[in-house]
């Protein structure tokens, strides 16, 4: 869409589980770069890791937005990463065997990430399971800690 | 009734930059990853491609192409097996894009028919699909659904760009 000289360029949504946050991806200067929004404000809310590395795709959010998982470029290397909003930190995630993700899913609770990915000219599936990596996402008032995470 | 709001990026917030760096606050999980093999079988069969995936807490979708034709699956993880879909999967029809709701008892997804692009709800409790209109008028590509399946957002082609419109299902 044409308006102030500006062609809309909105893709890649994701909700929040409790469906307060948007994250997308946007242009901007050029580069395809992961956006969090709150959806009751309007306000985009400030993402401390991701202005970088892009370009960004697949974004994917847990339940209250606490993390916000994206595939980003670092180097010649697609990664995934989370950026853990409640406690600034980052958490960088290497895929097995040098496979190069082409879509992530976070479960809303954080538990467990889906990962899409290019096998012997097949699109492939893993699952990981993230217990004891983050804290679980929980709608408000079932926020628990399984473990510590590990750094 | 669906209540349809347009979300709408404002210049300005392009403008936003974090000058902030990861030094010393970056964590790597490489060493550490687990792999669910205990799944697989249900999301990796050798004659099969799978994409898309869409995790609920313990639910994941994926379309799955098995000798050209591609379909929405769900898999239930807690009870490692795949759960049908009666009624959803159509052979006319090419899905693009699925979500699923924390439950798994809600699917959004984007399906090709014909030259009509849609936007669907399923909803496995009562097996009904439900066919929402995008407006303005656009053309759906990539949806996300809330966890409890009760607000959408939708990549939607139009005028020529992208716009991400947010659908709240209130009377569902």
């Amino acid at each position: 869409m044409q308006s102030n000289g500006f062609i809309s360029s909105q893709e890649d949504p994701a909700l929040s589980g409790d469906g307060r946050k948007l994250a997308l991806i946007v242009d901007r200067n050029g580069r395809a770069t992961v956006q969090l929004t709150d959806l009751r404000s309007g306000r985009v809310l400030p993402l401390r890791f991701l202005s970088r590395h892009q370009p960004h795709t697949s974004p994917s959010l847990s339940w209250n937005g606490r993390y916000l998982a994206v595939i980003t470029q670092r180097g010649n290397r697609r990664q995934v990463v989370i950026e853990d909003l409640l406690s600034s930190r980052f958490h960088q995630f290497p895929t097995l065997h040098h496979r190069v993700p082409i879509r992530v899913s976070l479960a809303p609770d954080a538990g467990s990430l889906a990962l899409q990915f290019a096998e012997n000219g097949q699109w492939r599936v893993e699952l990981i399971d993230l217990t004891g990596k983050l804290e679980l996402d929980q709608p408000a008032g079932a926020l628990r800690r399984t473990s510590d995470i590990r750094e | 009734m669906i209540m349809i709001t347009r979300y709408l990026t404002q210049p300005a917030f392009l403008r936003f930059f974090s000058f902030f760096s990861c030094i010393g606050l970056a964590s790597c999980m490489g060493g550490s990853i687990r792999p669910m093999p205990e799944l697989s079988g249900l999301i990796s069969q050798p004659t099969r491609s799978y994409r898309e995936p869409a995790l609920g807490n313990k639910w994941l979708a994926t379309l799955v192409n098995h000798q050209g034709k591609e379909k929405i699956q769900l898999v239930d993880l807690r009870g490692k097996r795949i759960v049908g879909l009666p009624g959803l999967n159509r052979s006319d029809s090419q899905p693009i894009s699925v979500s699923v709701s924390a439950d798994g008892q809600r699917l959004a997804f984007v399906r090709q028919r014909a030259d009509q692009t849609e936007l669907l709800l399923y909803r496995r409790e009562l097996g009904t699909l439900q066919r929402l209109e995008v407006s303005p008028k656009g053309v759906p590509r990539r949806v996300s659904l809330d966890g409890a399946g009760r607000i959408l957002a939708v990549q939607v082609s139009r005028n020529g760009g992208w716009d991400v419109d947010v659908i709240r299902l209130s009377a569902f």
